[in-house]
């Protein structure tokens, strides 16, 4: 056996062996993939391809494919534009939450007594069911009965706001819930954050004369950067998604459909009145404007996240 | 230790606030049958000896439900032979559409379901649900009362002829009801159910029963409650007017004075007379709640809520059937909006005759329309679907005290029947594809009712808006067909 026999026969048991190790790894692979096949690729391509067409669940998709009459529509509609208005519009309170958030995880990083029952307790709303906390808060926004009116007539004699009845006002509100829901989250991803800055940094700021504002500006909030950013994509990602509390809290979106959100109204034209189609460009909408959003987000990140390296 | 306290914590608000989101649905059925309980929807499971597994999906309130799983347990009973299973599926009227379009989607309809009269004609189309006309008995349904039978009835292109699709589950109105310790209280006589109040009379009689009873400077009793949702209708039509021109094409709000002086009536009674909660009185605490408190003198009463009202538990105060306001411009009679709702076999059902012989007994037997409409359960949940027994046996039965029933069912009957003072008339949403247009009417109807817009000016706004909806529910339609 010549030396380029034997180089052949063992490039063969190599390959066999690689062979076999592949079709393992397909194997091990399979799952999620036949997973993401048929729980996301296929529902994505067919919300694509139905989104084309005036289907109703009833009737044909293929026959009533309209092609981009929908997206048409949509861009002529008065509704849309109001819903993703009133969506834009709860994301005020993305910043107040990460303001507040990193707020809160400064004060509970110190060694203060008490302070794992308060991390605790700022969790909670996070751990609790979306749907029961929207019904608690549903009463405390109550007109009459409600937690806030009660005390504002306590305290000014008058009466307070209809904050799930009026226009203005129900935007206030569910923008106050979202934070106090969404602020537990926060706190614990920021303290996570503050928990990993050295503190020799602090150290050599002091030595070097920094005061507590200095120390935060220079340190703490570049520092804990990745964690903002972090923060900012998921809550952008949810924030454009928002439906349960809008569902829960608003009867039919409330008042001239001043609460309902982009998802809220896709709900409503796909199964309240069987515009499937219509709902499922909707949905195609959303994931786009989603999507440019946080590709920005990532484009523009390098010009603010700070990370220690 | 500390770490362990916290997660048991956090576990435990989690399992609790989850607990909070599900209505927890106990079967009451014995033996052979099981309880499933996923949100809202709840599957009974029936067995039997035989083969045939039959899949039921309707929506029904707790005390329906009840009757109507006594009902299929004694159809399983007696059908243990054929039948191996019947899954009966109770959802609410909310997810019912949804879990039905899933259903429609997912090519997997349930063997019996729910069809309302606005949908025979898509289900149809489609072909999803299979004519009755050789499958029930034509003398059972011949008993029944005309106008739900018609609704069921269609020929390809127009509903009320052809073949029979559905077997109404009811046909059911919604009348408008008084507290009578209320109008005691205010020294006020009963109305008249032989002669409903004009609208003028109507004003007078809610200003005498809204009061400020503690004296705090703040209302806290009134005439009535309206839920704009339901209780809007029947003051349109009560003066003549309609939201749709009669082929159901044009919306014509802005264009009808009649319309727009019904409209200004509603909006009155709460703007300018005062006699309803405020807008946001409504939304603290809506109509319903506030008539079941004893807080309003007049409010809507559908034929599904009179075993409730008659619960003293419910309802502890003394109460009657009359009729809606009649308006000065219509046809002089108070006007209630009917509605019905039907079974329909699926058109793949591998069991349609076992199917027909089973909504037959929810549907047209008199023993299954005795249960459900008082005389042997004591809750009157609807009115008997079988006329004859409706206008004699039923009666005399309320009369005797055998049903638990208000003292003018005649009002009822009227709406139903229809007589010179009283009719019925199913919504217009009843004739369109979808309800979208009328759904854009009702979002901005707060604005109007505290004030912020004037009634033409409403009008004027949302009609082009209801007529982009419509025509597009229309196209629907029109494309509604495989």
């Amino acid at each position: 056996m010549d030396m380029g026999e034997m180089k052949r026969k063992q490039s063969r048991r190599m390959s066999k062996m690689a062979k076999r190790e592949e079709r393992w790894a397909w194997l091990f692979i399979s799952i999620p993939l036949v997973g993401f096949l048929l729980f996301m690729a296929y529902p994505i391509c067919f919300a694509v391809f139905a989104s084309m067409s005036k289907w109703t669940g009833m009737n044909s998709l293929v026959d009533n494919f309209c092609g981009f009459d929908n997206y048409i529509a949509i861009f002529k509609d008065e509704k849309f534009w109001k819903t993703l208005t009133t969506t834009i519009i709860y994301l005020i309170g993305i910043p107040i939450g990460m303001i507040l958030g990193l707020l809160f995880a400064i004060g509970m990083n110190r060694k203060i007594p008490g302070v794992r029952v308060l991390r605790t307790m700022y969790y909670v709303p996070v751990v609790s069911s979306l749907v029961a906390v929207s019904i608690l808060w549903a009463w405390v926004y109550n007109y009459d009965y409600g937690l806030f009116n009660t005390i504002y007539k306590a305290l000014t004699g008058m009466h307070g706001p209809n904050w799930l009845g009026d226009e203005t006002w129900v935007k206030v509100a569910l923008v106050i819930f979202m934070v106090w829901k969404g602020l537990g989250t926060s706190i614990i991803l920021y303290l996570a954050g503050l928990q990993n800055i050295p503190r020799t940094y602090y150290e050599a700021a002091e030595i070097d004369g920094a005061n507590g504002w200095h120390k935060f500006r220079n340190i703490t909030f570049p520092l804990v950067s990745p964690v903002s950013f972090y923060i900012l994509i998921t809550s952008l990602i949810g924030g454009f998604q928002v439906f349960v509390e809008v569902q829960v809290m608003t009867s039919t979106g409330g008042t001239n459909y001043s609460a309902a959100t982009v998802v809220y109204y896709l709900y409503d034209k796909a199964f309240s009145n069987a515009q499937l189609g219509y709902g499922c460009a909707l949905a195609v909408i959303l994931a786009i404007i989603i999507f440019i959003i946080t590709a920005f987000n990532f484009i523009g990140q390098n010009k603010w996240v700070k990370t220690m390296e | 230790m500390k770490r362990k306290l916290t997660s048991l914590v956090l576990c435990m608000a989690m399992m609790v606030t989850l607990l909070t989101g599900c209505k927890v649905q106990k079967s009451e059925n014995t033996g052979e049958t099981s309880s499933k309980t996923e949100d809202t929807t709840t599957t009974e499971e029936m067995k039997g000896k035989g083969d045939a597994t039959i899949d039921i999906l309707i929506y029904a309130q707790d005390h329906e439900k009840a009757v109507y799983q006594d009902l299929i347990k004694q159809f399983s009973d007696t059908h243990s032979d054929v039948i191996k299973k019947v899954n009966f599926e109770v959802t609410t009227q909310d997810e019912y559409a949804t879990k039905m379009t899933a259903a429609m989607i997912a090519d997997d309809l349930p063997d019996i379901f729910y069809v309302g009269p606005e949908s025979v004609r898509s289900y149809v189309d489609n072909g999803y649900v299979q004519s009755l006309d050789a499958l029930v008995d034509q003398t059972a349904v011949s008993n029944l009362w005309p106008t739900i039978v018609n609704a069921y009835k269609y020929d390809g292109s127009t509903i009320g002829q052809g073949s029979l699709y559905c077997l109404p589950k009811d046909l059911s109105c919604f009348a408008f009801a008084y507290n009578k310790d209320l109008f005691d209280e205010a020294g006020l006589d009963y109305p008249d159910p032989e002669n409903p109040y004009t609208y003028d009379e109507f004003v007078e009689v809610c200003k005498a029963l809204t009061k400020d009873k503690d004296g705090d400077g703040e209302l806290d009793q009134w005439g009535v409650a309206n839920a704009n949702a339901f209780g809007f209708t029947p003051y349109v039509y009560g003066n003549g007017a309609t939201f749709l021109n009669d082929d159901y094409t044009k919306v014509v709000i802005a264009d009808s004075p009649q319309f727009k002086e019904a409209f200004q009536y509603y909006t009155d009674l709460t703007v300018k007379y005062q006699v309803t909660p405020s807008v946001e009185q409504d939304t603290a605490l809506g109509g319903y709640q506030r008539w079941l408190d004893g807080q309003v003198g007049f409010y809507a009463c559908g034929t599904w809520d009179v075993a409730a009202f008659m619960d003293n538990a419910t309802f502890p105060y003394n109460w009657d059937l009359c009729g809606w306001p009649v308006g000065p411009s219509g046809n002089g009679k108070s006007t209630a909006w009917t509605a019905s709702v039907g079974f329909a076999i699926s058109s793949k059902t591998k069991y349609p005759e076992l199917c027909a012989e089973l909504i037959q007994a929810l549907s047209t037997d008199e023993e299954g329309q005795k249960a459900l409409s008082g005389e042997t359960t004591g809750k009157a949940l609807q009115i008997p679907n079988i006329m004859d027994y409706a206008q004699t046996t039923y009666k005399e039965k309320i009369a005797d005290g055998t049903i638990p029933y208000a003292k003018n069912v005649d009002v009822i009957f009227g709406y139903i029947e229809g007589n010179d003072k009283y009719q019925g008339l199913f919504t217009e949403t009843t004739y369109t594809y979808n309800s979208e247009w009328w759904d854009l009417f009702l979002e901005g109807m707060p604005n109007v009712l505290s004030g912020q817009i004037s009634v033409d000016d409403y009008c004027a706004e949302v009609q082009p808006k209801m007529q982009e909806a419509l025509d597009n529910a229309i196209e629907l339609q029109n494309s509604a067909k495989k």
